[in-house]
C-alpha cells in the first residue's frame, strides 16, 4: 500500500461566492507535487485546509497520519509552510525569528540555517522591514527548511520575485529534493516553476481538481496534431481529442491520450499529418482548463 | 494543551511590545508625578493622564497583537507553527493581559500608594479608585476579546470607543451610589457592601468576557 503524506477524501468547503468541491488528493511520501491553478481556483483554500487553518465542511483530511484540523499541532511539527501572503515580524531581526522558530522545533538544524543564510546572502541582524521582497521570501523559506520538515508546503512562493531571486529559491528547492523522504506540495500559477521541480502535477479550476498525474504522463500524453485534410473531407473523429482548432483543411487537434496509432488512423482517413507537437505544461494546463469549462458549460 | 508553546507565543508578544510597555510605564509614572505635585488641578490632570495611559496601552495591545497580526499577514506565519487554535487563543488572552498587567499594576499600585503619603487625597476615595481601576481592566478585557474574536480593526475601534464612554458612565454612576458616595470625601476608608458588590460584578463580567472569547474562538472554522 502506498505511503501517503497527504490524503484528502471528498473534501468540500462552501463560501458565499466560491465552493471547493469534493477534493480527492493523494500525495505519496517522497513526491513533489505541483499544484497548478489560476488565481482564485482554490489552491490556497486547499492548502489552508491541509494546514488545519480552515475547517472543511465535509470530507476527511490526513496529513502525515494526523487527522486535520483536530491534530494540526502534531502535524505542523513536521511541516514547513511558506505562502506568498506570509509575512514575518517587520520590527524583529531574522536572527530573532530564527531563535523563536528554533525554540519550537526540536529538529531545527542551525548548521543548515547558517548555510542557507550564506547561500541566500541574508544578514541575520537585519530587521525584516529592511529586506526586499525577495529576501523576505528567502528568509521565510530558511525558517521553513531549517526545521527539517517531512512535508514542505509552498503556496505561490515565487510570486513577485525577480528572475534572480526566483532562480535562487528554485535552486534551493531542487537541492532539498535530494532528501528522498521529504514530500513537497508546490502551488503556483507559474507552470514553468512547477515543471522544473515537480514529479506529480495536479490541476485545479473553479474549486475542482480537473486532472492529476505524474509529470511525464502529462508531457507524454498531450500532443497537438497538425493535419492537412483532402478537399471536402471532415476532421477525423479520434478518441481522446479534446479540442479541434485551426481552420478548414488545416485543423489542429489537441489530445490528452496520444497514441502513435492515431497517426495511422488519420492517414487511413486520407489526412496528412503535418506535425506532431509536444506541449508545454502551460499549454496542457490551459487546454485542460478550457476543455473542462466547455464541458461544464454544455 | 501544550503550555510550553503557549509560553513561547507569550514571550514573542512580550518582546514585540516591549517598547509600548516601557512607554506606557514611563507615561504613567509621569502622570503619578503630576498627582504628587499636590493641589486639585494637578490631581485631576494627573488622574486623567493616568487613565489615558492605561486605556491607550490596552487599546494599543489589542490592535498590535491581534488585529495587526491579521492585517500585516503575520498570522499565517504564527499559525504555521506547531500550535492549535486553542493554544493560540490562550496565548493571546494570557499574553496580552500579562503584558497589560505590567503598566497596569505599576500604575494602580502607584496610585494606591498615593493614599499612604500626605498629599491631600481623601482616603475615602480608595474604594472608588479601586472600582475604577478594575473598570479599566474590564475595559481592556473587552477590547482584547473583541479584537481576538473579530480580528477587525473597525470592531476593535468600536470596542475602544464603547469602553471609553463606559468608563465615564460607570465612574459617574458609581460615584453617585449612596454606599460609595457617602464616604468618598471622608478621611478614612469606608468599604461598603455596595463597593464589594460592584467589584464582584466587575470581576464576574471579566470572567464572562474571557469565557465567551474562548467559546467564540472554539466555534471559528476559518483562522486565515
Amino acid at each position: 500500500m502506498m505511503d501517503l503524506t497527504v490524503d484528502f477524501k471528498g473534501v468540500s468547503k462552501r463560501y458565499a461566492h466560491f465552493n471547493l468541491d469534493n477534493i480527492n488528493l493523494e500525495l505519496p511520501t517522497g513526491s513533489i507535487m505541483g499544484f497548478i491553478g489560476a488565481n482564485g481556483a482554490g489552491k490556497s483554500t486547499t492548502i489552508r485546509i491541509l494546514m488545519g487553518l480552515v475547517h472543511q465542511d465535509a470530507g476527511t483530511v490526513k496529513v502525515l497520519g494526523h487527522a486535520m484540523p483536530a491534530e494540526q499541532a502534531a502535524a505542523k511539527m513536521d511541516i514547513g509552510f511558506v505562502s506568498e501572503d506570509m509575512r514575518l515580524y517587520a520590527a524583529a531581526t531574522l536572527h530573532w525569528h530564527m531563535n523563536f522558530v528554533s525554540s519550537m522545533f526540536p529538529k531545527w538544524d542551525q548548521a543548515y540555517a547558517d548555510k542557507l543564510i550564506r547561500r541566500f546572502d541574508l544578514k541575520p541582524q537585519q530587521k525584516i522591514k529592511g529586506l526586499s521582497h525577495g529576501q523576505r521570501v528567502k528568509a521565510a523559506l530558511l525558517l521553513a527548511l531549517a526545521r527539517k520538515p517531512r512535508l514542505l508546503v509552498l503556496d505561490e512562493p515565487t510570486t513577485g520575485l525577480d528572475p534572480v531571486a526566483r532562480r535562487e529559491v528554485l535552486g534551493e528547492l531542487m537541492a532539498v529534493l535530494a532528501d528522498e523522504d521529504r514530500t513537497i506540495l508546490f502551488s503556483s500559477h507559474n507552470t514553468q516553476d512547477v515543471e522544473q521541480i515537480s514529479d506529480q502535477i495536479t490541476f485545479i479550476d473553479r474549486g475542482k481538481i480537473i486532472d492529476s498525474d505524474n509529470k511525464e504522463a502529462f508531457l507524454d500524453q498531450w500532443r497537438r496534431l497538425r493535419l492537412v485534410l483532402p478537399q471536402n473531407s471532415e476532421v477525423p473523429r479520434l478518441p481522446g481529442v479534446i479540442d479541434v482548432g485551426g481552420s478548414g483543411r488545416l485543423p489542429v487537434l489537441t489530445t490528452n491520450r496520444f497514441d502513435p496509432g492515431m497517426l495511422t488512423v488519420c492517414q487511413d482517413l486520407g489526412a496528412t499529418v503535418q506535425a506532431v507537437d509536444s506541449m508545454t505544461l502551460e499549454e496542457i494546463f490551459v487546454s485542460s482548463v478550457q476543455h473542462r469549462r466547455e464541458t461544464v458549460a454544455v | 494543551m501544550n503550555y510550553s508553546m503557549v509560553k513561547r507565543l507569550i514571550l514573542k508578544d512580550w518582546y514585540l511590545q516591549r517598547i509600548a510597555i516601557a512607554a506606557s510605564v514611563l507615561g504613567g509614572i509621569g502622570a503619578l508625578g503630576i498627582v504628587c505635585l499636590g493641589g486639585q488641578a494637578a490631581f485631576m490632570a494627573g488622574l486623567v493622564l493616568l487613565i489615558t495611559a492605561l486605556i491607550a496601552v490596552g487599546a494599543h495591545l489589542a490592535i498590535a497583537t491581534m488585529v495587526n497580526e491579521r492585517k500585516e499577514q503575520t498570522l499565517s506565519f504564527v499559525m504555521s507553527l506547531p500550535i492549535s487554535h486553542a493554544e493560540y487563543t490562550l496565548s493571546k488572552l494570557l499574553g496580552t493581559l500579562a503584558i497589560f498587567m505590567v503598566p497596569y499594576l505599576v500604575l494602580v499600585f502607584g496610585s494606591l500608594a498615593l493614599f499612604a503619603i500626605p498629599h491631600g487625597v481623601p482616603h475615602g476615595l480608595l474604594p472608588f479608585t479601586t472600582i475604577m481601576a478594575v473598570e479599566i481592566l474590564l475595559n481592556t478585557c473587552l477590547m482584547i476579546a473583541v479584537a481576538l474574536v473579530t480580528e477587525s480593526q473597525g470592531w476593535t475601534v468600536a470596542a475602544i470607543i464603547v469602553g471609553n464612554i463606559s468608563i465615564n458612565i460607570v465612574g459617574y454612576f458609581v460615584a453617585h451610589l449612596s454606599g460609595i458616595a457617602r464616604g468618598m470625601q471622608g478621611g478614612s476608608v469606608n468599604w461598603s457592601t455596595t463597593a464589594s458588590v460592584t467589584l464582584l460584578v466587575e470581576f464576574g463580567l471579566i470572567a464572562l468576557m474571557l469565557g465567551s472569547t474562548f467559546y467564540f474562538q472554539s466555534r471559528k472554522r476559518d483562522f486565515l
